[in-house]
């Protein structure tokens, strides 16, 4: 007989080891889905796990999409640590880049050493200004952030839309919704000659750095981590609440700002509609993934980048649409969260011969 | 036909707590039963196992001497137990009628039908076709009764009923529940409110600690033996000696403390004014839920009230927040020792840190000093003789006698001139509940003070040098506590007045 029953604690280790766990399901549960679509599951594996990663080129792709995706996931671990539940960072990514974008084609015919800095900070200040809207609503008109940030995703996105269609569209674009391309002072600087790679990885690992620190060795850390776990208690100990809200939101937003930019400025170097396969989408799970811990963010959103270059691949080679990238995203949160179960219950197997004597 | 139901030898165990320690009552059809007894005196509990909600660890059911098997809501229903709950389960979304048919096995027609026909016979007004959410609170439950009366039960029980309804409805609801128990259906009403026990039923079963401690004839009842045989009337006779604190210094000050509530499940409170003098112990007696949650944290500053003025030591901290109100040298204990004043899954120095006060340096400059917390709470752990010395541990490995030292430790590092505490000793063993009790007195003996809301009267008398009760929101006059009898206090926390 198997008993299931509560765990008081569960062992750290546990914690962290499950979300591997929840890795090896998905990559099983994908084979099973390729050997349904017909397709021999060790072969597509490797197309989609292996293939994208055994060139230079490859682990240059990874890191270039692993870079805003750990960026945004490390400012949403401050909102979900503290129980805010932000899942607009695609907005607050696209309103950096908006804001960013907009500072970068003020110098498009311009050069100079200061350009990158003022774009890179004025897309951090757009970002956090965007994720403002849902902080300052929730505080003070109690209104459900989760709502609100939401579709101020959609709000973001179609003023990008009338953008890049309208007052900002490239006068020489023969009408094409783009704008002009940025100046070279508006790039990023790539690491290596031919390879995509860019200084925005800095920026990601700067803010993985930044926040641990934050959040294990200060006050303000400590505060977010009890308003987390009870928010009874913060009240009681008289941690104030409505600026720690508006905070979280603010390097949440400033984040993904950052990631928003660092894609404008470095692979793209222009606005168009199309800048984010919903990175601010997808580092919730990133976040998840790496149980909100800096550190595990990292790895986490260097497998989470692995499934788009693995469903570009796919698309490439086994004609399968890149939009099962977005399958195994699925599949890791369920996995995980279901995997989840086994930290706060333990299984028993019992000795059913001493039960039935029992009986 | 006359229904038995017969409870016998219940026990429930939970970790640290006996619910239900050996409950034997029995009830015939006809009468109406109160099981009355204190929040945590284990009505609730049995309430759940009749209703098949948990299991008992041992003893057993009859109903006519058969012997019920109450595994699930399930069974309980098959076998003709009706049960509303203090909180409805209803879907809001959903019309009364969709909410009523959702459980029901015959056509919407006939049930239409047989919905009409309850309306009419109890003179019920509800529209059955409106969405639930418009309804009141005791049309709200008017539904709940129907879905049970729909099952023809045999046995009606009915959990707190009267805590979200007007004075108007609960007349309606005593006028229904006698109909009921006329037609034959036996009726269990569980409360804490001694004034309902009196007006509505016919016999009465106290709980506390788990134990039924007395069964009687309500007719034999007054609202002070019920308050005594609930709260328990073996008073110790030490008494700390009473400070000579007349012509001491008010050091605390509330005027004109109100407080509403939109919640139905929260109390509002109704022009508080009182003051602490220095050295000084002033309890706050009252059954629970008639404020003081409400009370305590408008002290603690965790709700802020408007035109409130609250004076300590000639300041004004009516605005202030806990944290602000700490730095002013004022400390809470609060209830709730194990969700709110401490975190269970952050570790001993952690919850240190939560009373951090400025000369605490346990911060410096917005950084975790983390070898000054440690060093603070390991004194905290010796000083308060905490039965651990890792400050590491998470505190919810500890007891609750032990959380409860390290969070007056906690609490009192920073010598406080008023400590605040809402049943410090609630659930503890004798052991734990003495060092408590005389680190409160000793508190007071080095001139500082201290409010006590409590529902134990026995600690009040113990502890207190004025006593005051709330009820239903309003506070008693306060009372020297050499002036004060268990029987005093009965009559005021049932409700009544003494003069």
């Amino acid at each position: 007989m198997i008993k299931i029953e509560k765990r008081d604690d569960a062992p750290m280790a546990l914690y962290f080891f499950t979300p591997f766990i929840a890795i090896i399901l998905t990559i099983l549960g994908g084979g099973i889905i390729f050997y349904i679509l017909g397709f021999n599951p060790i072969e597509a594996l490797k197309f989609y796990f292996i293939t994208p990663i055994s060139n230079l080129y490859g682990l240059s792709e990874l890191l270039l999409k692993a870079t805003p995706l750990c960026l945004i996931a490390i400012g949403l671990s401050f909102c979900f640590k503290s129980n805010n539940w932000n899942i607009g960072a695609e907005g607050q990514l696209t309103f950096g880049a908006i804001v960013g974008g907009g500072v970068a084609l003020l110098f498009y015919n311009q050069e100079g050493f200061y350009i990158l800095p003022l774009v890179i900070l004025a897309g951090a200040i757009g970002g956090m200004i965007f994720a403002l809207i849902p902080a300052i609503l929730k505080t003070y008109f109690n209104t459900n952030e989760i709502l609100v940030s939401l579709m101020l995703v959609y709000v973001s996105k179609l003023l990008l839309d009338y953008l890049v269609v309208g007052p900002w569209s490239n006068p020489e674009g023969f009408n094409f919704p783009e704008t002009r391309q940025f100046s070279d002072s508006s790039r990023m600087p790539l690491l290596f000659e031919g390879l995509r790679i860019h200084a925005g990885i800095f920026l990601a690992l700067a803010a993985v750095m930044l926040s641990w620190f934050t959040l294990y060795k200060t006050y303000l850390g400590f505060q977010i981590k009890v308003s987390g776990l009870s928010l009874k208690t913060a009240k009681y100990a008289g941690f104030k609440g409505k600026t720690m809200i508006l905070f979280v939101f603010m390097i949440s937003g400033a984040c993904a700002g950052l990631a928003g930019v660092g894609e404008i400025t470095g692979p793209i170097g222009q606005l168009h509609r199309m800048i984010s396969p919903d990175y601010g989408f997808t580092a919730i799970i990133v976040a998840f993934l790496g149980r909100l811990n800096p550190f595990g963010i990292i790895f986490a959103s260097l497998v989470v980048a692995l499934t788009y270059l693995g469903a570009e691949t796919a698309q490439i080679f086994l004609q399968i649409p890149k939009y099962t990238g977005q399958v195994f995203q699925g599949m890791i949160l369920f996995f995980l969260l279901a995997s989840d179960y086994l930290l706060f219950f333990k299984v028993k197997i019992l000795n059913l011969k001493k039960n039935e004597l029992r009986h | 036909m006359a229904t038995d139901l017969r409870i016998s030898n219940i026990s429930k165990i939970y970790p640290g707590c006996v619910a239900n320690d050996n409950v034997s009552l029995q009830f015939k059809s006809g009468k109406i039963y109160a099981l009355l007894g204190e929040n945590g005196a284990g009505k609730s509990t049995l309430v759940k196992i009749l209703s098949g909600v948990i299991s008992p660890d041992n003893g057993e059911v009859f109903l006519n001497e058969k012997n019920l098997k109450l595994n699930s809501p399930l069974d309980a229903k098959k076998n003709k137990i009706g049960m509303v709950f203090q909180h409805f389960n209803l879907f809001e979304t959903l019309s009364v009628f969709e909410n009523l048919s959702i459980d029901a096995t015959e056509d919407n027609k006939s049930l239409r039908l047989r919905i009409n026909e309850i309306l009419k016979k109890y003179n019920f007004s509800i529209d059955l076709d409106v969405p639930v959410l418009n309804l009141s609170a005791g049309q709200k439950q008017k539904v709940e009764i129907i879905r049970c009366l729909l099952r023809s039960p045999k046995v009606l029980i009915m959990d707190e009923p009267t805590s979200v309804l007007t004075e108007q409805e609960t007349e309606e609801l005593f006028i229904s529940l006698k109909k009921f128990c006329d037609e034959g259906i036996l009726i269990i009403y569980i409360t804490h409110k001694l004034k309902e026990v009196l007006s509505l039923c016919d016999e009465v079963a106290v709980m506390r600690k788990g134990k039924v401690v007395s069964v009687s004839q309500t007719q034999n009842e007054k609202v002070e033996t019920l308050a005594n045989k609930m709260v328990g009337q073996k008073l110790a006779k030490i008494k700390k000696k009473i400070n000579i604190s007349k012509n001491k210094d008010e050091i605390f000050k509330v005027k004109h403390l109100n407080f509403y509530s939109d919640d139905p499940f929260e109390t509002n409170l109704v022009n508080l004014n009182f003051s602490v003098k220095k050295g000084e112990c002033l309890g706050i007696a009252g059954i629970s839920g008639n404020g003081q949650n409400e009370l305590f944290q408008i002290l603690s500053g965790e709700i802020i009230t408007p035109d409130t003025s609250i004076i300590f030591r000639n300041k004004e901290i009516a605005k202030l927040n806990p944290k602000q109100r700490r730095e002013y040298l004022m400390a809470f204990s609060p209830e709730d020792r194990i969700s709110q004043a401490a975190v269970p899954e952050l570790k001993i120095y952690e919850n240190v840190a939560l009373n951090n006060f400025k000369s605490s340096n346990f911060f410096e400059k917005g950084l975790v000093n983390e070898r000054k917390i440690k060093e603070h709470s390991k004194k905290i752990l010796s000083d308060f003789s905490v039965n651990t010395d890792n400050v590491e541990l998470k505190s919810q490995f500890l007891s609750g006698g032990n959380l409860q030292k390290l969070i007056l430790g906690r609490e009192l590092i920073t010598a406080p001139e008023l400590l605040i505490c809402y049943n410090p000793t609630w659930g503890l063993d004798v052991g734990a509940i003495n060092y408590i009790h005389e680190t409160l007195i000793k508190i007071n003996d080095q001139e500082k003070s201290t409010i006590l809301i409590s529902t134990d009267t026995e600690e009040l008398l113990k502890l207190s040098d004025r006593i005051a009760v709330i009820y239903k929101g309003k506070l008693s006059k306060i009372m020297p506590s050499e002036e004060v009898t268990p029987e005093k206090l009965g009559v005021l926390m049932g409700g009544g007045s003494i003069d």
